[in-house]
């Protein structure tokens, strides 16, 4: 699948660019020239500089420091928040189609309440009850999310299952984890592959506004959205400020999605007609 | 490899000879590249007169009637030859020179009906939304003619047929629709590309007879496209036959299918006799 | 006296929910020997195709027996039901290729599936039989590598032959077999089919509208009404001296080259005769 969206020009640009962030999340703490938590009052708002790349904030932490730490922190919990999604919507979606019609009645039943609630307002609320942490925030958002996962999984099963070629599989005497196995897997990875690419996009997009809004933060750990709220509450001494915590979002959910769409258009099998004598009629070449 | 030049004159009538209504002279139809895919085709057809085109996938037998509709596909193009339809040459016409005549002078029926019907309007609507566009009838006059034809189509309950979906009506039902749309404005030409191919032995009878009636009724000059010989025989007056896209036998159905001269011709003869019906049946017909 | 190999009784098949339930088949009594080519005739709505998955126990009857080789198969628990078609002794061939092979999986390996599923034969052993298999409906070995999007239609029935045989079945059904295919590819198969009639103690039952289609393939023909088995004799005497109105309407509706075995006035009074 990784080698046929490279064919794409946007792809290679958003593998070349999630690369970076990656790296970035990685190692970033390691490259840090200061301590993000260190606190420098003579330094306080401060333009970017020669010492500090990007300025300092309100208490003077090196802000270039405070971004690489933050991007660890920003990327694990959005790709978190999509795994949680990805197990608990997949195997459901899975055990839907398969497990006969009240498993089905009431995984689809959980997923419509799922998809009712409203993202921010769940992850602010578990987080009163789970307690006042990212991944606790994550971890309820990833449940919101599994509901996209289980659809798509549930209609790409769907379609196999009610397919010939199962069907021609089971005359033979296959069973059903064969069938899964052998047929069903293969169809359903790409779809649940471009999902996931672009639920992390948007996972990425809600660790930011939790974090923006300071839901999920334990002072003074930095994360994205905080230094973008930090940035723009500062705006007036370092107009600079937000710029660069704003452009690292919105790079990487680019790359995501870009990432998702190039997928998409490698996997995805044009929709076949139902078929009829072709070669009588078209000889159309 | 022969290829007579049909036309009316050869007809088996004893009326004297009338002016052809379509008339296709070295016809020759290639892709965008160059490579021909039909390659001189010749035929004239009178006034009531059926004509057969037989030939397997590749022909060019489909090829020859969407040119004649005025409806080839993107990429492919009439390179040579005429197609003239009572005096006016087909090939010449541009997109709004075709509006009088398709639906209306010359009509077409296909494979599959349910494709060539909306799956969300009555089938009734769908003939007199043709009525009053080609017609220029008023609502109601279109939704009494559109029963009137169903009637004559051998849609027993007209009415009922009127109010239905698509999805709710056979194959042979829906065929018969789709031929009421096409005799609707009483064209002079009707094209049936593998019109029966689709339908149930008993249903294509009854849609042969059908074509049989309006050919006498309207003097419908009828192009009949089938890899079913038999089907042509029928039906046909006249009966060309292709390959490779180009024709290699033609001539009166009854003398082509029984005597063939060309190789080819003879293979598929032979093929069908080897295979269908006609080896059982026999002379015993005339006992059922 | 041997037992034949497929035998139907009085088997009845219901679809539909309550309070809207529809008949299907009324009662349906059918016989096949072993090696017996039977033609099975019916048009749309006539319950062809829920005969054919009621044999394959896709469909429970309602009432009646399928047996095979004088076992019950028609209320078997699914365990049994799976081990009973591991045997392979009923095989399958559907009507449409393109649908019934998956388009993902080398056409090879579409016709080993039934062999990995019954187990017990390692690799060397399955692929040497595939291509046995390949050989005996008259395409290359090497064939087993491509997708099915990559063969012609003519080529694609023919695999899905293949698969049906690979299991050395003792009964095969074969869906509209030729109805998808043109001209060229209707006589190989037909005459791929003939030839395999023949070699093999193979019993054959052929599902189709088209009479013409299969008459030639055939020593018994049995003709299905609205789920009802009209006609059932050999093969000419049910052509030329039928005993049912419909059978005579099926026989006569039948274009020849000679222009039609019948009139179309005798067509109406055979059809007003129908029940």
């Amino acid at each position: 699948m990784l080698t046929a969206i490279l064919r794409y020009h946007s792809a290679r640009a958003a593998v070349i660019v999630l690369g970076l962030i990656v790296a970035l999340a990685l190692f970033g703490p390691v490259l840090a020239p200061f301590d993000p938590l260190e606190q420098d009052t003579s330094a306080i708002l401060q333009g970017p500089s020669g010492t500090h790349w990007l300025g300092t904030d309100n208490v003077g932490r090196d802000v270039f420091s405070r971004l690489l730490a933050g991007s660890t922190v920003s990327v694990l919990s959005a790709l978190q928040c999509v795994v949680v999604g990805f197990l608990l919507g997949v195997i459901p979606g899975f055990l839907s189609v398969y497990l006969g019609r009240s498993v089905e009645w009431f995984t689809l039943r959980l997923m419509d309440a799922l998809i009712t609630l409203p993202f921010l307002v769940f992850a602010v609320a578990m987080t009163a009850l789970l307690g006042n942490g990212l991944a606790q925030a994550m971890f309820a958002v990833g449940i919101l999310i599994a509901p996209a996962f289980y659809r798509v999984t549930r209609a790409a099963a769907l379609t196999v299952a009610n397919s010939q070629y199962v069907e021609a599989a089971e005359l033979m005497g296959a069973d059903t984890s064969w069938i899964i196995r052998r047929h069903a897997v293969r169809k359903v990875l790409p779809a649940v592959g471009v999902t996931f690419a672009a639920m992390t996009g948007a996972s990425l997009v809600i660790v930011s506004s939790l974090t923006f809004l300071g839901i999920g933060v334990v002072p003074p750990d930095p994360t994205w959205g905080g230094l973008l709220a930090s940035g723009l509450q500062y705006l007036y001494q370092v107009p600079f400020g937000p710029v660069v915590p704003a452009l690292l979002i919105v790079a990487t959910v680019w790359a995501l999605n870009a990432i998702a769409d190039a997928l998409r258009d490698a996997t995805g099998r044009p929709a076949r007609r139902a078929p009829r004598k072709q070669e009588v009629t078209s000889d159309v070449h | 490899m022969s290829t007579d030049t049909l036309d009316a004159t050869s007809a088996p009538d004893t009326t004297r000879p009338r002016r052809p209504v379509l008339t296709v002279s070295d016809l020759r139809i290639a892709l965008d590249d160059g490579t021909e895919l039909v390659r001189g085709v010749d035929f004239s057809l009178a006034p009531g007169e059926a004509l057969g085109i037989v030939g397997e996938s590749g022909s060019g037998k489909s090829l020859t009637c969407r040119a004649i509709l005025g409806i080839l596909p993107g990429g492919i193009d009439v390179t040579a030859g005429s197609i003239d339809f009572d005096g006016i040459e087909l090939t010449d016409l541009g997109r709004k020179q075709w509006r009088p005549l398709r639906g209306t002078r010359i009509a077409a029926v296909f494979q599959d009906p349910a494709s060539y019907l909306n799956p969300s309007i009555r089938v009734g609507e769908q003939l007199a939304e043709a009525l009053r566009s080609t017609l220029g009838l008023s609502r109601a006059d279109a939704k009494r003619r559109g029963l009137e034809l169903f009637r004559k189509m051998g849609l027993i309950d007209a009415d009922t047929v009127y109010r239905q979906y698509p999805h709710e009506l056979s194959g042979g039902m829906l065929q018969r629709v789709l031929i009421a749309i096409a005799v609707s404005a009483e064209p002079e030409l009707l094209i049936a590309d593998e019109a029966t191919t689709a339908l149930d032995v008993t249903v294509q009878a009854e849609v042969l007879d059908l074509l049989e009636d309006l050919r006498e009724e309207l003097g419908l000059a009828l192009v009949l496209v089938s890899h079913d010989l038999a089907v042509v025989a029928q039906v046909c007056d006249s009966v060309i036959v292709m390959r490779d896209g180009a024709v290699v036998e033609s001539g009166r159905a009854d003398d082509l299918l029984t005597a063939p001269r060309h190789e080819y011709t003879r293979q598929l003869v032979d093929n069908h006799r080897e295979y269908g019906l006609e080896s059982f049946i026999g002379k015993e017909a005339a006992r059922v | 006296m041997s037992e034949p190999l497929l035998r139907m009784t009085d088997v009845r098949v219901e679809r539909g929910l309550r309070g809207a339930r529809k008949q299907i088949l009324h009662g349906v009594d059918l016989t096949i020997d072993a090696g017996e080519k039977v033609g099975l005739i019916g048009e749309s709505g006539s319950g062809k195709t829920t005969l054919a998955r009621t044999i394959l126990g896709l469909i429970t009857p309602t009432a009646g027996s399928v047996e095979i080789r004088g076992q019950r198969v028609d209320d078997l628990p699914a365990a049994q039901r799976r081990a009973h078609r591991r045997t392979g002794t009923v095989q399958y061939v559907f009507q449409d290729p393109l649908l019934s092979l998956d388009p993902d999986i080398p056409v090879g390996e579409s016709i080993a599936e039934g062999l990995i599923v019954r187990g017990g034969l390692d690799r060397d052993v399955v692929r040497s039989r595939v291509a046995a298999v390949l050989s005996s409906v008259g395409l290359d070995a090497g064939i087993a590598a491509r997708i099915p999007a990559e063969l012609s239609g003519g080529q694609r029935q023919r695999i899905a032959i293949a698969r049906a045989l690979v299991l050395d079945p003792a009964l095969l059904l074969l869906d509209e077999p030729v109805s998808a295919l043109d001209s060229v590819n209707r006589i190989q198969i037909l005459k791929l089919l003939t030839e395999l009639g023949h070699s093999r103690q193979l019993a054959q039952l052929f599902i189709s509208h088209d009479l013409g289609a299969v008459a030639a393939l055939v020593d018994r023909i049995v003709v299905l009404y609205r789920g009802n088995i009209v006609e059932d004799g050999p093969t000419h005497q049910v052509i030329s001296d039928p005993q049912h109105p419909y059978t005579a309407l099926l026989v006569g509706s039948a274009p020849t080259l000679s222009g039609g075995a019948v009139t179309r006035e005798r067509r109406r009074e055979l059809r007003l005769r129908l029940p």
